[in-house]
């Protein structure tokens, strides 16, 4: 690992400015648990990083006064995971924050971290994307948002720009009768990234689905939303036995995930629609939180 | 093969009752603070770093190296090439390994060129600035590839090599690294299965892994005079004192090993790499070099457990009873042989195929082959867990195919009065019931390990009436070397444990000592403690003045008849949908003799049952055309605690060892059955047979449903 300068910038502004200054020659550095990693392995050697620990602006996990949730780019996956505001607004997202690695990890990763890392196998962005969360993005001409669906441009890229910042994110307010759930496929050693992971979100109303979000971890170079799984379960019975068959089946046609050692390409698509098929059958049983 | 328990001296029955006290770490509390120094802790005055650069190739010439950048790198101290350093060979016993690559690299790690630079960092930078050119050569991946005419041979002069002993023995094909084979003759063994009501053959395969210790290995070199000194990772500081002299020709008596604490070795401690490179850096420099293996390092460039293929033919009898038996076993040496530390350069543990049972006829065949990759290496009962994992997942096909019940045809099959194996297999078998229904299965492996054995001594010294020490060249892994010592000689002099203190010491200042390996440490050094301190006992009836000590050097001899019996059983489920094996309960059990250090000996099964799960479940060191596919342990999969079962521990204190008080080895003895065990649980809970290592969930859902469609 070569040696870098560290920076302790307190403000955005302040950050952005360093980030001008320093170009391309810097990296951001949330909880280090992706950036350390690729530093050590030599694939990533940034002559400067630029510390946001003491940024206060990127923390935080507040309500929203719609309802909603605003989580900092820096507030750690634990602290989402064990935040009796998540459990209560958006339930799935603590469930899937609980999948992360291991606790110490998750003590350490950050919610930002984890978006901006852009490995597809990070458990967060399905469920935020099932739940239509937005991404802040601050930069020299201000904020943009977008949602967390079309943040991923492939392995390890994102829409982020260099000289823009992941300010936070915001989940909004979930629709009555909305439900989301998350299954994470671990077959090897439960501190692993999945062989596939699934994020299901479901409303319904007076016994049909009226809007159905699917989103998957490890089946391509990005996390996946699968509209066509989607679309094939409204109007059904939450829990309907064909209707969740076709679904998985959508979601299976719709991945291209690569081969390796947590699985062959083949085997994660079939997962994938294993997967879907018992976490629709799960949620069609719960009722709406 | 004798199995007749010869009865062992008997004991004052309060000396051994101090045993069954759980034992406090002598050294737990240097640990728990913080204040053991390990390797990577020393900082002498002056210290350079060391990094070294690492073949890209798989097999190639090396056309030329370019070392001006880094050399006129700030920092940097010495750059080294193969040239510089000369035909210097090392090896734990065959010196096949250059220090650095002069002409040829055989694996992508080699070791190529090295700096020694002010900070690590330098000497990071400094790598990456040398230059070096390739000429790719033909590569040979698969062993038996490797035995055909017109495949690549790695070493055309393997003739010249020498041994840390000497000359070589002479060997058949040039990619052969050795060969041994063991029982009757072909004759006598086709005869025998002329004899069989059933001949049966399968082929199983098992992988590479890494030891999975957290510290890497590291080392420290420097000279005060003439005199060079040592502080490294190795577990066996005598072997690498010869090793190091063998190499370098720098007398072994004005070499000084000083290894003390290490962080885990699991087998794979007993290898040094970067000691030879940090000698010839120290010499040039004249200033202390430390090396300390990044994890990329540690992955691609040491030496992990042998891949295998194991082809294993046994003839039986309707009624189930064994014949004949032969093996031919296969290990993927990797490019170098010189990882090995035994004479034959192959792993005993491959003629364990059967090592449990009475067969009339067996014949073994066990070979290890060079290949371009990583060389292979020792890990926790080297070629056991390949060869166990083969014989109990066949013995199990074998009851399947005579419609016998699995544990009936292992009873049948028990060496003659030995009723301490039928204990354990009939107690393993009593924990777990058969359970009704498809998806969950029960499975059981029974095997027999024999034990490690060589020289080792102590000193034991009373500085005082009631104040003992107890002085020792074994350096402790963790595996808790230095409280055994200190309960055996408490015992032996029949005195608290608190009166005894373990002093570590150098290679120059200890009497010599194997190295922890091959579970020898308590048969040997606990051995020697014993008789010192029993010898002392005798002694201090008439002592006036202190200190009074005694030497004790004992040497168990190679191929001394000290087995132990081991069981293990686990109950599965299997989800069919997803291929996903869980297990929900094991048990181990455990013929161990006395028990001297309770916890830990619990710690070795049980960990040693977390290790059988990782081998027979997801580890596996994949490397494709000679490259390792892991850069770091989030690769390379090791289970955690949430993976264990609920697990029971079943010893059998014999009291029938020939270690101290009647102590048997367990280091390396809780991992060996729990790979076939489990693949022996998926056929009775599924009727899917698995005959390769590790059982991945995508195997069990193949072999169910057919090879998923890629799209």
């Amino acid at each position: 690992m070569l040696l870098f300068d560290y920076h302790r910038p307190t403000t955005v502004a302040e950050t952005a400015a360093l980030m001008a200054e320093l170009g391309e020659d810097a990296e951001l550095l949330a909880g280090g648990t992706s950036l350390m990693n690729l530093a050590r392995l030599g694939l990533a050697e940034p002559a400067h990083v630029i510390a946001l620990a003491d940024v206060g602006e990127l923390g935080g996990l507040d309500a929203t006064p719609d309802g909603g949730l605003q989580l900092g780019a820096t507030t750690t996956i634990r602290h989402v995971e064990t935040s009796p505001l998540v459990r209560g607004r958006a339930p799935g997202l603590a469930e899937a924050c609980g999948h992360v690695a291991t606790v110490r990890i998750r003590n350490q990763a950050t919610v930002g971290g984890s978006l901006v890392h852009a490995d597809p196998n990070q458990d967060l962005p399905p469920m935020l994307m099932v739940h239509d969360a937005l991404a802040r993005i601050t930069g020299p001409n201000g904020d943009r948002s977008v949602p967390v669906a079309e943040l991923f441009l492939g392995f390890f890229e994102t829409v982020v720009q260099p000289e823009e910042i992941l300010h936070s994110i915001v989940v909004p307010p979930p629709a009555r009768g909305f439900r989301a759930g998350y299954l994470k496929f671990l077959p090897r050693t439960k501190d692993d990234y999945s062989t596939v992971a699934v994020a299901v979100g479901l409303t319904a109303e007076e016994g049909r689905v009226t809007a159905a979000r699917i989103a998957v971890a490890g089946g391509g170079s990005t996390p996946l939303r699968c509209t066509a799984a989607e679309r094939a379960l409204v109007g059904t019975i939450p829990g309907e036995a064909t209707a969740l068959a076709e679904a998985a089946a959508l979601v299976r046609e719709a991945l291209d995930p690569i081969s390796d050692a947590r699985g062959s390409s083949g085997y994660k698509r079939e997962m994938a629609r294993v997967c879907t098929t018992r976490l629709l059958r799960r949620l069609g049983t719960e009722d709406a939180g | 093969m004798t199995l007749d328990q010869t009865p062992m001296p008997a004991h004052a029955a309060e000396d051994v009752a101090m045993f069954a006290r759980p034992e406090v770490r002598h050294e737990g509390a240097l640990k728990v603070t913080g204040a053991a120094r390990y390797t990577g802790d020393h900082h002498p005055a002056g210290m350079l770093y060391a990094a070294c650069l690492g073949s890209p190739v798989a097999h190639a010439r090396i056309t030329s190296i370019d070392t001006s950048a880094a050399e006129e790198l700030p920092g940097v101290v010495a750059v080294l090439t193969g040239h510089d350093v000369g035909h210097v060979l090392f090896g734990r016993h065959l010196r096949d390994m250059p220090v650095l690559a002069r002409d040829r690299v055989l694996f992508i790690g080699q070791r190529v060129a090295a700096v020694a630079a002010e900070t690590r960092e330098a000497a990071e930078e400094a790598v990456r600035l040398i230059e070096v050119d390739y000429d790719d050569l033909p590569a040979v991946f698969d062993p038996r590839e490797a035995l055909t005419d017109g495949a690549a041979v790695l070493h055309p002069d393997a003739a010249s090599y020498g041994t840390i002993k000497g000359a070589r023995t002479p060997v058949g094909h040039p990619n052969v690294q050795g060969e041994l084979v063991h029982g009757c003759s072909e004759a006598e063994l086709e005869e025998a299965f002329a004899a069989a009501d059933l001949v049966v053959e399968h082929t199983f395969r098992t992988p590479r892994q890494h030891q999975g210790f957290i510290e890497p290995h590291g080392a420290i070199v420097w000279f005060e005079g003439e005199i060079c000194h040592v502080v490294s990772t190795n577990k066996a500081p005598f072997g690498l004192r010869q090793q190091l002299a063998a190499a370098t020709g720098h007398p072994e008596d004005r070499i000084v090993v000083h290894n003390r604490f290490i962080g885990g070795d699991f087998g794979g401690k007993g290898f040094s790499v970067d000691e030879f490179v940090c000698f010839y850096l120290a010499r040039k420099t004249g200033r202390p070099v430390r090396s300390v293996m990044s994890y990329v390092e540690e992955l691609s460039a040491t030496a992990p457990r042998h891949a295998a293929e194991l082809v294993l033919r046994t003839g039986v009898r309707r009624d189930g009873t064994f014949v004949a038996h032969s093996a031919d076993v296969v290990f993927d040496g990797g490019a170098f042989a010189g990882a090995k530390a035994n004479a034959d350069l192959i792993l005993h543990g491959g003629f364990d195929t059967m090592s449990a049972y009475d067969v009339p006829a067996m014949r073994h065949r066990v070979r290890t082959i060079y290949t371009n990759a990583l060389p292979g290496g020792h890990m926790r009962a080297p070629g056991e867990v390949q060869a166990v994992f083969a014989g109990e997942s066949h013995v199990d096909l074998i009851a399947g195919e005579l419609g016998l019940d699995p544990v009936d045809l292992r009873r049948r099959n028990l060496p003659p009065r030995c009723p301490l194996a039928a204990e354990v297999l009939d107690r393993a078998a009593a924990v777990l019931p058969r359970p009704a229904g498809r998806g969950r299965g029960t499975g059981l492996a029974l095997y027999r390990r024999q034990g490690g054995t060589g020289k080792g001594g102590v000193v034991v010294r009373a500085l005082g009436p009631d104040r003992f020490e107890v002085v020792t060249g074994s350096a402790d892994q963790g595996s808790g070397t230095v409280t055994m010592i200190a309960r055996v000689a408490a015992a032996a002099l029949g005195v608290a444990e608190d009166r005894i203190e373990v002093v570590q010491r150098s290679t120059a200042d200890a009497l010599y000592d194997a190295g922890a390996g091959a579970s020898r440490v308590t048969r040997v050094l606990g051995d020697a403690t014993n008789v010192a301190a029993t010898e002392l006992r005798g002694r201090l009836a008439t002592a006036t003045e202190f200190p009074v000590e005694v030497a004790c050097v004992v040497e168990a001899p190679r191929g001394e008849d000290n087995p132990a019996f081991g069981a293990c059983a686990v109950e599965v489920t299997v989800d069919e949908l997803t291929g996903e094996i869980r297990v929900e309960r094991a048990v181990l059990v455990a013929d161990s003799g006395t028990v001297i250090n309770p916890i830990a000996h619990r710690g070795q099964l049980e960990g040693g049952f977390a290790f059988g799960l990782g081998a027979a479940l997801m580890e596996e060191l994949l490397v494709e055309e000679g490259q390792v596919l892991a850069g770091s342990l989030g690769d390379y999969k090791l289970p955690t605690a949430p993976d264990m079962p609920p697990l029971e521990i079943v010893t059998i204190a014999s009291g029938q060892g020939l270690g101290p008080f009647g102590a048997k080895p367990v280091g390396e003895f809780g991992n060996l059955g729990v790979p076939p065990a489990i693949a022996n649980a998926v056929e009775r809970a599924i009727g899917v047979r698995l005959m390769v290592l590790p059982l991945t969930a995508e195997a069990v859902w193949t072999a169910l449903h057919g090879s998923p469609s890629e799209h």
